[in-house]
């Protein structure tokens, strides 16, 4: 038997991309770890004191903290889904106009993209803190700042997901002579619906772990508690809170994937 | 003066392949016309041509008096139907809202947002449900369907738009022989019993010339036949498809950008 062995290619070498698509990424961080201070000194000496925090975390939970924490917890889910909720409304009509498929006009396409990607480019936190220094503090602020950034994240996922939608259908629309809208409605929109949900699910996931934290900068939920705990070493209430985070984020995974479940099932159907 | 007449009719698409070259047609309401040739040799492209889905580059195309302009395509299409050979439904939608699709031309941008139509609308669809044997699958999604299935709801959907003419775009090129049968008798029975004018690319000399009132022929974007399915020899037939075998051959790409 004759072992030589070839890669499936005109001249049985691996393609020049391939060889490129390892050996750049491995010289680029080589080359850039020195400037990120990865030190294996600090790591090993700060062991000890992670040890000790983990440690200080095993005390009895504040239980009179309980009834708080409640209402906190519920304040962040509540301004998770609103958020969302709100996003969804304005990234749809967003969605649409920068899809290339979909929308009325190239220019239209470009400038609703380059909008999207301007909302993106900054990460709630920072939305946060401008919308608090213009609203002042509370859940309100924090619910803008994620819708927004919600809106630039959702409104690419749904003109991505409209952009892959099989043209056929979509001719087959065109052929009876209805309007451009009508085949948004009856051809892309039916057929992106799998993809929604997916893309609406990882969000919904995305934000309440975002909502968790906006209360560093006072924008409401669970987050200021956090911090404050933090910085006063009250142990007791930071485990009852890092728990009860987990606690939601995989209820709502769970959730998820039942309902991921369904909607590719076809028991979701548009109609 | 004919229902539908073609004059000097040129395609050329923009990677500069030419599909249709000169083409000088007249056909009379009614009739059930079968378009063949070889692949890539623009049978597509002229029933495309004819609801401007792949407007012509030059020429006129006259529909029942009305010829084709950059701004009444819509208008064109809304009583032309067409039949496809992926059939072209929206699979996540069941078959009514797939038949109902070919009464959105004539309904407003408000009620298609909500999913709305008239009860007029529906009698319509239940009416070429019922033409196409299929009305017990009305509410069933459509990628649920067998092939031949998908293609009646395909013809219910040209009939909802209650056409005087349906381009059929090999219609029966996806299916299988039983299937065929059924779909071609049911687009002769249409044509023979609403009068509806109907144009079918085939790739099966038998079906054309079992099926059809005429025949026509294309090669290599001329027109090289127009006769009775009498007049189709085996002699006409060589001519037809012979000649491009060897095309074919020396402009591969030609024949791929435009299968």
């Amino acid at each position: 038997m004759n072992l030589s062995w070839y890669w499936p290619t005109p001249n049985g070498k691996p393609p020049t991309i391939a060889i490129l698509s390892i050996v750049l990424p491995i010289a680029v961080l080589t080359l850039t770890a020195s400037t990120v201070d990865i030190s294996y000194n600090k790591v090993f000496y700060a062991l000890p004191r992670m040890l000790d925090f983990t440690q200080n975390l095993w005390v009895m939970p504040d239980w009179q903290y309980l009834p708080q924490l409640g209402e906190k917890m519920l304040e962040t889910v509540e301004m998770t889904l609103l958020a969302t909720a709100l996003a969804v409304v304005i990234s749809m009509p967003l969605g649409i106009l920068a899809a290339k498929n979909a929308s009325p006009h190239p220019w239209i396409f470009r400038m609703t993209r380059d909008l999207l990607s301007f909302i993106r480019a900054l990460p709630e936190l920072v939305w946060a803190l401008v919308f608090v220094s213009a609203l002042g503090l509370g859940a309100l602020p924090g619910i803008m700042a994620l819708s927004l950034v919600t809106v630039g994240f959702m409104g690419k996922f749904i003109a991505e997901s409209i952009e892959v939608v099989d043209s056929k259908a979509i001719e087959g629309l065109e052929a009876t002579g209805c309007t451009k809208f009508q085949s948004i409605l009856y051809a892309m929109l039916p057929q992106a619906v799998p993809d929604f949900i997916g893309s609406l699910l990882y969000i919904l996931d995305h934000n309440l772990r975002a909502a968790s934290i906006l209360g560093l900068v006072g924008a409401g939920g669970i987050g200021y508690d956090m911090v404050m705990a933090m910085r006063l070493f009250n142990y007791e209430r930071i485990g009852m809170i890092a728990l009860s985070i987990y606690a939601i984020v995989t209820f709502l995974d769970r959730l998820s994937d039942v309902f991921r479940q369904k909607a590719i099932g076809g028991i979701l159907n548009a109609h | 003066m004919a229902y539908i007449s073609l004059k000097a009719v040129h395609k050329t698409y923009p990677n500069g392949y030419c599909a249709l070259k000169n083409i000088n047609l007249n056909i009379e309401a009614g009739q059930f016309i079968a378009v063949l040739g070889p692949s890539g040799a623009g049978k597509s492209t002229l029933l495309r041509a004819m609801n401007a889905l792949d407007p012509a580059t030059d020429g006129e195309i006259t529909i029942d008096g009305v010829t084709l302009n950059k701004k009444n395509y819509r208008k064109i299409r809304a009583h032309v139907g067409m039949v496809f050979q992926q059939f072209n439904l929206v699979d996540r939608l069941n078959v009514m809202t797939n038949v109902l699709v070919g009464r959105l031309a004539e309904r407003s941008w408000l009620s298609s947002l909500f999913y709305l139509f008239p009860k007029m609308d529906y009698q319509i669809a239940e009416a070429a449900l019922r033409e196409v044997d299929l009305l017990d699958k009305a509410w069933s999604r459509a990628d649920k369907l067998s092939g031949g299935q998908q293609q009646r709801v395909g013809i219910a959907r040209a009939l909802a738009q209650q056409p005087k003419l349906i381009l059929a775009d090999e219609p029966i090129a996806s299916l299988d022989p039983k299937a065929s049968e059924e779909v071609l008798k049911l687009l002769r029975k249409i044509c023979s019993e609403k009068g509806i004018t109907i144009i079918i690319n085939l790739h099966q000399v038998e079906y054309a010339k079992q099926y059809a009132d005429r025949i026509i022929a294309l090669n290599a974007g001329w027109l090289v036949f127009d006769g009775s399915p009498e007049q189709l020899t085996k002699a006409k037939q060589a001519e037809i498809y012979g000649t491009t075998i060897e095309e074919i051959h020396h402009e591969p790409e030609l024949v791929l950008a435009y299968a």
